[in-house]
């Protein structure tokens, strides 16, 4: 079965992080991607980070940021300063469905690449913009990275131990979280807007999508909450907001996450626990009373649970329909029976190391599987193939332009 | 004109993920029927703070169901009866894309998974979100959003460093783990209708689960695992592979840092009043500063110690150097270009008045998102949808309504 976005073309011109993970989304889906790097030095993650050993031991010069988030692309190193560079993306923007770029806003028109000019080109294109700060606002030219949206999308604020306790303060959550909130939005956008055009609803058209935005969006209820209240939500370390017990407890190993959903498994809880007068007990009754009452009933808890281990605990609390989980490092993760069941590390034969591990798209289809033909590319390793499939340049053309070091 | 006027999205899901997803699909302008339990309606109606009305008084309404149920009809129907059963098969019949968050089985005994419901109409798009996914030992647990932040390695690359006060894994303060099976819900449905109507002419099944989706999302920071074996290591507000990038103590409060090349790092060294520091080989470029991290940072910790925030803040802003305040929800919604994005807005709402909602990031050029509906009532439009679509009588709803089918 031809996959959701077979035939769909994509010219990626993004660097670094939300670009070319939304890019990826549409490769798995089964779009052709384009990715345009700068000539010799390529997208800046190809540099960030460790890089990857061999078989032997020997280093490549794959690094694990740019592996992740680069299958399924074709690359095209093109220097996009030079007149014909940008007549080369021009042209293949003339056979594009979608563009996805993260510019500095105003960067790309002085080249006469931005919406304006393409949307001229080729009206049916959808051209999606991804930056820090959006396409307007007064911070709109400035730069900006993931670091600083978690701070300021107040998201850094509600994460870490409460005021008072050892290591207080606002925490950063560890991977780059908006970044990859402002590329689901971006791939959703381009998806809604490919929707539109193919039923008629218009023609192609400029997508404004912001990390900053997207990570307010994303702190949803916690940020409704203050919302509606006036009141910042305080940080709850590993507790939440919103319902007790529900935090991490200390068996007589290793923590484990406990938690109750709702008052059955709450009920569940205590008799598992092998303290029915707790379900008794008017302070545990509802979640708001519990959450009233949470840190005597945390103390509660932590008694019993601290006399046992916790692959214990685990398998009682499974059998009785208690939520928990132990706190996984990534070894624990990947070895658990229901992520090895499901899949989500396959492998890819790869060049550089002969094969390649990757997380898999987690998107399982009925009847369209995911596009899993291309491994992440190596720099340029398609210049020649889309030149010459896409624009038709001769062997001689091409020479040239990779002299002027236009390619 | 919205991107997908004319789609319609039966959604029997609950509490986060799902509706999340939804509330996307209604701004994007489909027609989105929230199809809740008669009486108590979706849990999430039960959590967060209950909101006052203008004059004070409670309402029946809570912020976290007011954050992500805005732009879709209510309607209250019994999916443990046999007519309310049929009320679903009927509507599903005339809907694209159905979404539920069941335990994996359960809606197969009412008659409303996926084979049932395809056998109806061939063209649904039926996305199942679940805690663990449609299969696999985990697949009947019930699933909540902390266990997917633990399970997926999350918590553990986030925290202090160990030995450090209050060192440890943490979670993250909001449920990330219901947002991004959110947005991978979005993602995947409107692949799946691109799919049909382009494509195949089908609908089709999304097995969709939220461990699987958090994996997913940290897959750059797991990728560092799996290509080294080694679990990254837990470093409180810095980054393993980037530096400066990282929160420093101003005289007033905390700013982040994030510098992400040579040229914004030689910028940040001359705001500091230390240009040597850029040209020094140990810091000349990223690969350096982030091996003599220990050397770099207490010397900018202490430069940056002498002024207070906004100081620093304005002037790494006229310089290029990446920057921000470490923002409460308060300075969030008073910041200029956050303000200016129109992030926060207000609609009408029949017992709150005005409610406030975080608007949706996307910006469209051609199709700009409408926002027509407030968060619904419990059942405000069971009448309306059920009159509207399947041509029921005044008769027939009351008929419904006495047997607490509706």
């Amino acid at each position: 079965m031809p996959a959701p976005l077979s035939r769909i073309r994509v010219l990626d011109l993004s660097r670094v992080f939300a670009g070319p993970f939304a890019g990826q989304m549409l490769a798995d889906f089964g779009a052709d991607v384009i990715k345009v790097e700068r000539p010799r030095t390529g997208d800046e993650t190809r540099h960030h980070g460790q890089r990857i050993r061999d078989s032997r031991g020997n280093e490549t010069d794959g690094t694990a940021a740019f592996l992740s988030m680069n299958r399924g692309k074709r690359s095209v190193t093109v220097d996009i300063a030079k007149p014909e560079g940008q007549d080369i993306v021009r042209a293949l923007a003339a056979q594009s469905d979608v563009l996805i770029e993260n510019f500095k806003a105003g960067e790309l028109g002085r080249y006469r690449l931005d919406y304006a000019s393409l949307h001229a080109l080729n009206p049916r294109l959808v051209y999606c913009s991804i930056t820090g700060f959006g396409q307007t606002g007064p911070r709109s030219r400035e730069p900006g990275y993931d670091l600083a949206f978690q701070a300021m999308s107040g998201i850094m604020s509600i994460t870490g131990h409460p005021d008072g306790a050892p290591g207080e303060g606002p925490q950063r959550v560890g991977y780059s979280v908006s970044d990859i909130t402002a590329s689901y939005h971006a791939v959703i956008a381009i998806l809604g807007a490919l929707y539109a055009r193919e039923t008629g609803a218009c023609a192609g058209q400029h997508i404004d999508v912001a990390l900053l935005d997207s990570q307010i969006a994303a702190a949803s209820h916690v940020a409704m909450q203050y919302l509606l209240s006036g009141v910042q939500p305080a940080r709850v370390g590993s507790g939440s907001h919103f319902m007790a017990p529900y935090q991490v407890f200390h068996c007589s190993d290793h923590p484990l996450v406990i938690l109750c959903g709702n008052d059955a498994q709450f009920r569940s809880l205590a008799a598992a626990l092998g303290r029915a007068d707790l379900a008794q007990d008017p302070r545990c009754a509802t979640n708001p009373e519990r959450l009233r009452h949470r840190q005597w009933l945390a103390a509660e808890i932590q008694a019993v649970v601290g006399t046992r281990s916790r692959s214990a605990w685990v398998v009682a609390f499974q059998e009785a329909g208690v939520p928990c989980a132990p706190i996984y490092e990534f070894a624990q993760t990947f070895d658990d029976p229901q992520v090895r069941h499901r899949n989500l590390v396959m492998s890819m034969p790869f060049a550089a190391t002969g094969t390649l591990p990757m997380i898999a798209n987690p998107l399982r289809f009925s009847e369209t599987s995911v596009v899993y033909e291309r491994p992440p590319p190596g720099l340029g390793e398609h210049t020649d193939e889309v030149c010459t499939g896409l624009l038709g340049m001769s062997p001689e053309q091409l020479a040239a332009l990779r002299r002027d070091g236009v390619l | 004109m919205t991107c997908l006027s004319g789609v319609r999205v039966l959604d029997l899901s609950r509490v986060f993920s799902g509706p999340w997803a939804s509330q996307m699909l209604a701004d994007f302008g489909a027609d989105v029927i929230k199809v809740e339990r008669p009486g108590r309606g979706d849990d999430v109606r039960q959590q967060g703070l209950r909101v006052k009305d203008a004059d004070g008084r409670e309402t029946r309404e809570t912020s976290s169901y007011l954050a992500m149920n805005r732009g879709k009809r209510s309607i209250t129907v019994d999916l443990s009866q046999p007519d309310g059963q049929q009320l679903i098969r009927d509507l599903a019949r005339q809907s694209d894309i159905l979404i539920e968050n069941f335990k994996a089985g359960d809606l197969a005994r009412h008659g409303l998974d996926y084979a049932s419901l395809s056998a109806v109409n061939p063209r649904l798009v039926y996305c199942s979100i679940s805690g663990f996914g449609q299969t696999g030992p985990y697949r009947h647990l019930p699933g909540y959003d902390p266990l997917f932040q633990s399970m997926s390695g999350l918590m553990s690359i986030t925290g202090h460093a160990d030995g450090e006060p209050g060192g440890g894994p943490l979670r993250v303060g909001y449920s990330v783990g219901d947002i991004t099976a959110g947005f991978y819900a979005v993602c995947a449905v409107l692949a799946a209708l691109r799919q049909r109507d382009m494509v195949s002419g089908q609908g089709q099944h999304i097995d969709l689960a939220l461990l699987d989706a958090q994996v997913a999302a940290v897959s750059h920071v797991a990728m560092m695992y799996l290509v080294s074996g080694e679990q990254p290591p837990r470093l409180g507000n810095a980054s393993p592979i980037t530096c400066p990038w990282q929160s420093f103590d101003c005289a007033d409060g905390q700013i982040v840092v994030a510098v992400g090349n040579d040229t914004q790092f030689s910028a940040f060294c001359r705001v500091l009043g230390m240009p040597e520091l850029a040209t020094d080989e140990r810091f000349s470029t990223n690969r350096m500063r982030a091996r003599n991290r220990l050397e770099l940072v207490p010397v900018l910790a202490d430069a940056l110690a002498r002024r207070p925030v906004a100081q620093w803040q304005a002037e790494f802003q006229d310089a290029g150097v990446p920057s921000g305040p470490i923002n409460g929800f308060a300075e969030v919604f008073a910041d200029p270009q956050i303000v200016h994005r129109q992030m926060l807005m207000h609609l009408p709402h029949d017992e709150i008045g005005r409610v406030p909602q975080v608007a949706n990031p996307v910006r469209f050029s051609a199709n700009p998102i409408e926002y027509d509906r407030p968060p619904p009532l419990l059942g405000q439009h069971t009448e309306e949808v059920l009159a509207e679509l399947l041509g029921l009588d005044a008769e027939s709803l009351d008929r419904l309504r006495r047997n607490r089918v509706i």
